[in-house]
């Protein structure tokens, strides 16, 4: 039987690394891939947990949402990344850094 | 002499003549406030300004020597100025010198006046000439009257200064500079010898007083030396003092009468108008020395005296040896008058005091005639040269020639000036000139052979004068006219002129012939003019002289006049070459001018430029060294001001731009720094929760 | 070791492995292909945490529909676009991804401190879960299960994710078109 703490390491690790990328690219996408691994590290959590209740399924039905909701930001994101890019040549957000037409 | 009270003053029978001297003398200065005052389209009156100024002086001046004259002394004067406890006094003396000087003065400046208006009318400075003559006359006048020697001084200054003036009257040529700055150079050496005379003479009797001093009981006379010492009434000094005020004293006669060895201003200054030179270089000013040395005679003594003769006979020869060769018609003049200069210092020295000042006075009309008919040549040539643009010097006597018909009275004028300078009979030469030198001889008696040196050259000198005015007569009045001959068919109109210029021609053609000064005229001692003047009643000694040295001299001066015409005029034989050293010696003027350049004129040039280095070089160099090190401190104070009190506020900008840089990164718009700060806070967090 | 775990570490393996690559390689189109690997991956510990459901809604709307959505966005943008996305600068290691690097780490070591603390097997509701019964087992099927919680128990969060859905996917479209105003 799998224990919950190997569930839990997995997650841990997988969320660093998402964090870790978050933070040191400079590319957007890959921020956008690192925020997909933050959530599917949560989505883990969440499915390990489920196991422990039967009869509403709390767990895996919030890992359904939360697969929902991240498509639906992602979408959203990737929107936003191009028209930034149409504004600023640019998708590191570094560089980002001026408000409207310049 | 007491200080006269007030009413002494008025009460004295002399003031009336005093009020007439005094007008006299203002009359010219009033003429010159006049001149200068005039607006610019009245100029034309300044002639006529000056003239009446100077006519109503000679009336005046006339008056008062028909008092004064053989009569008595007139000496009054006021408190000038207190120093300490000396009291200076001004006033005027007049005694048979002052009022001859006075109306002579007078009275040849009263023809130069006349002349002027007329040869000076194109002028453009007519009525600066016209202010410059007056104040001249003015200086002049006031020299002669003045009492004391500081007042002596003042006027024997205002002299020169007007003479620069004249010299340099056509400023706007070179040479006219070149020869006023000269003139006034030389006698500044003449001036400090004044200076220092009056000075030593104020030390030894404490008096500035003319009369106290010089008079017949006055304190010179008094006074001795003795073994060394100079022994005067109010006290003692070493007899080198007495040597160097009558050294002072010569500069002084040598400066102002060009006398050797500075007498080389006079031939330059003809720079000025021929007017002026008629005036000033012949006939006043020049005379200014000799009237000093009649002034303050009694303090020379008999070595001195001998000194004098013999420069004074030294310079009339050498200027007549100069006069020989020279071409230009105003030169020769000139040299002549230097060399008659020469003959009154000469007669000075060997005590012919009358003699002196009678040939002082009889030089002055003929001399002044001279000059106002070279004036006249020298117009006419200038307006043939104008007429036909030749290009021809109007001064040169080569040019000339054959003008006896077209100038006729200008000729006659000539005649009788030329014979006066040669010292004909029948003319006032005759009687001056033979009288010193026949006192020459008198002089000469008794004494060693080397003093017959000076009567023997006196003789030669009065032969060459001879040659040198027949030539100058010959070569301008007599055979063809060497222009017209040079330019066949040029213009000629020329004329003696008005009456402007004829007056004052016949005025002083009359002056110099004898019955003006004399009854008689081949004895020098029947002239009043010379009985005036005696200061010692000595008898007449009949002796061979009287009637040898006349005859010889005269005989032979006739002699050489003829052989100059034969030479000049009927071109028969010339017995001068042209190129022997002392044809060069002469036509170079003795070389007095190179002489002086390279002795002193150069080495103080070299001086000047020495002194001008080491201002440039030493002391200019201390002071830029000086800025130097100012700068070098300045710079230094604007490193530590630059690096360190405003590193200091830099240091403090730098801290706190860093600050501010510090700060700004954390708001720079980088989402993932936001991002990564909130991350780390976070962490600390849960690391403090995890640790406490 | 049985099968399942043999099964569950070779799955976290290539999970955290792929990861590992799609974190730190600069090709942008390999970090996108790796996430595939990751996402399977995933999928397959889904199944051995028994959420079978999960794990097939995580295939079809992850690897079907958002990375499929990311390599259009990515290469339908042209190809300027295109070099420029996939330009990467910078050096392999500089201050940036070292203090990122710390930062993971240091969240990693407090995280699995919190876990080995909190230890996850012995809370009081799991215990109390299984004293209950409430636990599934691998024979339970829980599709049905999922189905009417869905419209009974979740209906409200259910119909607020479904506008949540439109509104996101209206507002892309929106964003994603060619801008009128250039």
């Amino acid at each position: 039987m799998i224990s919950l703490n190997d569930f839990l390491i997995v997650s841990a690790v997988l969320f660093c690394i998402g964090l870790y990328m978050i933070v040191s690219k400079r590319n957007a996408i890959q921020i956008l891939i690192g925020i997909e691994l933050m959530l599917n590290a949560a989505i883990l959590n969440l499915v390990a947990f489920g196991k422990y209740d039967r009869f509403f399924n709390g767990g895996q039905m919030f890992a359904l949402f939360a697969i929902v909701l991240a498509a639906a930001t992602t979408a959203v994101a990737l929107a936003i990344i191009l028209n930034v890019y149409r504004q600023y040549k640019t998708i590191d957000p570094g560089r980002i850094d001026k408000l409207g037409d310049e | 002499m007491k200080t006269i009270t007030l009413e002494e003053f008025l009460n004295d029978i002399d003031t009336l003549t005093i009020h007439f001297t005094l007008a006299a003398v203002l009359l010219p200065l009033l003429a010159f406030i006049i001149n200068f005052s005039l607006p610019g389209r009245l100029h034309k009156l300044a002639g006529w300004v000056s003239t009446i100024a100077i006519l109503l002086s000679c009336i005046i001046s006339a008056s008062v020597f028909s008092k004064v004259w053989n009569s008595h002394h007139v000496h009054q004067q006021m408190l000038w100025f207190t120093i300490g406890d000396t009291k200076v006094y001004a006033g005027v003396l007049l005694n048979n010198l002052s009022v001859l000087m006075l109306l002579l003065v007078n009275f040849i400046a009263l023809p130069v006046h006349i002349y002027s208006t007329a040869y000076m009318k194109d002028d453009e400075g007519y009525n600066r000439y016209f202010a410059y003559l007056s104040f001249f006359c003015f200086s002049m006048l006031a020299l002669v009257v003045a009492d004391n020697l500081v007042l002596f001084y003042t006027f024997w200054e205002l002299v020169g200064f007007s003479s620069y003036l004249l010299i340099g009257f056509w400023f706007t040529r070179d040479s006219a500079v070149q020869a006023n700055k000269k003139a006034f150079i030389m006698n500044r050496v003449g001036d400090i010898g004044l200076l220092t005379a009056i000075i030593i003479l104020f030390a030894q009797f404490h008096t500035f007083d003319i009369s106290q001093l010089f008079a017949d009981k006055g304190v010179i006379s008094q006074s001795v030396i003795q073994g060394g010492t100079w022994i005067a009434p109010l006290g003692n000094m070493p007899a080198v003092w007495q040597y160097i005020a009558c050294g002072g004293l010569f500069l002084a006669v040598a400066a102002k009468s060009a006398q050797f060895p500075l007498h080389t201003w006079l031939p330059d200054a003809m720079e000025g108008p021929t007017s002026i030179s008629a005036l000033i270089h012949a006939a006043t000013m020049v005379a200014a020395g000799v009237f000093l040395l009649g002034r303050v005679y009694p303090l020379f003594n008999g070595a001195e005296l001998t000194i004098l003769a013999l420069i004074g006979c030294f310079t009339a020869f050498m200027a007549a040896t100069i006069a020989l060769t020279q071409n230009d018609l105003k030169r020769i003049l000139a040299y002549s008058t230097i060399s008659q200069l020469g003959f009154m210092i000469m007669a000075m020295g060997i005590g012919a005091y009358a003699s002196s000042l009678f040939h002082l006075a009889t030089h002055a009309f003929f001399k002044c005639l001279l000059f106002l008919v070279a004036g006249i040549v020298i117009h006419q040539m200038a307006h043939i040269k104008k007429d036909n643009s030749l290009d021809i010097d109007p001064q040169n006597i080569l040019t000339m020639g054959g003008l006896r018909k077209k100038l006729p009275l200008t000729f006659i004028a000539a005649i009788i000036g030329g014979l006066a300078l040669v010292g004909l009979p029948l003319t006032s030469g005759y009687l001056s000139k033979d009288g010193i030198l026949i006192q020459a001889f008198e002089w000469s008696d008794g004494k060693s052979g080397f003093y017959k040196i000076i009567p023997i050259t006196a003789v030669l000198t009065t032969w060459l004068t001879a040659f040198y005015v027949a030539r100058l007569i010959l070569k301008v009045f007599f055979g063809e006219l060497k222009v017209l001959s040079d330019h066949p068919g040029i213009q000629i109109h020329i004329g003696d002129g008005g009456w402007r210029y004829k007056l004052p021609l016949i005025l002083l053609a009359v002056c110099c012939l004898f019955p003006l000064f004399s009854v008689s005229p081949l004895l020098y001692e029947q002239a009043w003019l010379f009985q005036g003047l005696t200061l010692t009643i000595r008898a007449v000694h009949a002796n061979i002289y009287h009637t040898l040295i006349p005859v010889s001299v005269n005989i032979l001066s006739v002699l050489v006049i003829y052989g100059a015409y034969m030479m000049y005029v009927k071109r028969k034989g010339n017995i001068f070459l042209q190129s022997g050293f002392l044809y060069r010696l002469s036509a170079g003027e003795w070389y007095f001018d190179r002489i002086y350049n390279s002795v002193i004129v150069k080495p103080i040039l070299f001086l000047s430029t020495a002194a001008f280095w080491i201002d440039r070089t030493i002391i200019d160099g201390f002071i830029n060294a000086l800025a130097d090190i100012g700068i070098k401190i300045a710079k230094l104070c604007a490193w530590i001001d630059h690096h360190i009190i405003d590193g200091f506020l830099n240091l403090l900008v730098v801290i706190v731009e860093a600050v501010g840089n510090f700060a700004r990164r954390f708001q720079g718009g980088k989402v993932q720094y936001y991002l990564f700060s909130m991350l780390v806070i976070v962490l600390l967090l849960f690391i403090l929760k995890t640790v406490f | 070791m049985s099968l399942i775990q043999a099964l569950f570490y070779m799955m976290s393996f290539i999970a955290l492995a792929s990861a590992l690559f799609v974190a730190a390689t600069k090709n942008l189109v390999r970090s996108i292909f790796m996430f595939f690997v990751t996402l399977f991956a995933l999928a397959g510990l889904y199944v051995l945490a028994l959420a079978d459901f999960v794990a097939i809604t995580q295939i079809v709307i992850y690897v079907g529909g958002i990375l499929v959505l990311i390599l259009f966005a990515f290469m339908l943008s042209g190809k300027e676009t295109l070099n420029i996305i996939a330009q990467q600068r910078g050096k392999f290691i500089s201050i940036n991804k070292v203090a990122a690097f710390l930062l993971a780490g240091l969240f990693l070591l407090v995280l699995l401190n919190t876990f080995f603390k909190v230890d996850a097997n012995h809370l009081g509701w799991i215990t109390g879960s299984v004293r209950a019964n409430n636990v599934i087992t691998s024979t339970s099927a829980m599709t049905e299960n999922i189905g009417v919680n869905l419209m009974t128990k979740y209906l409200l969060p259910f119909e607020a994710i479904s506008i949540l859905l439109m509104v996101a996917l209206i507002g892309a479209a929106h964003l994603s078109r060619k801008g009128e105003k250039q």
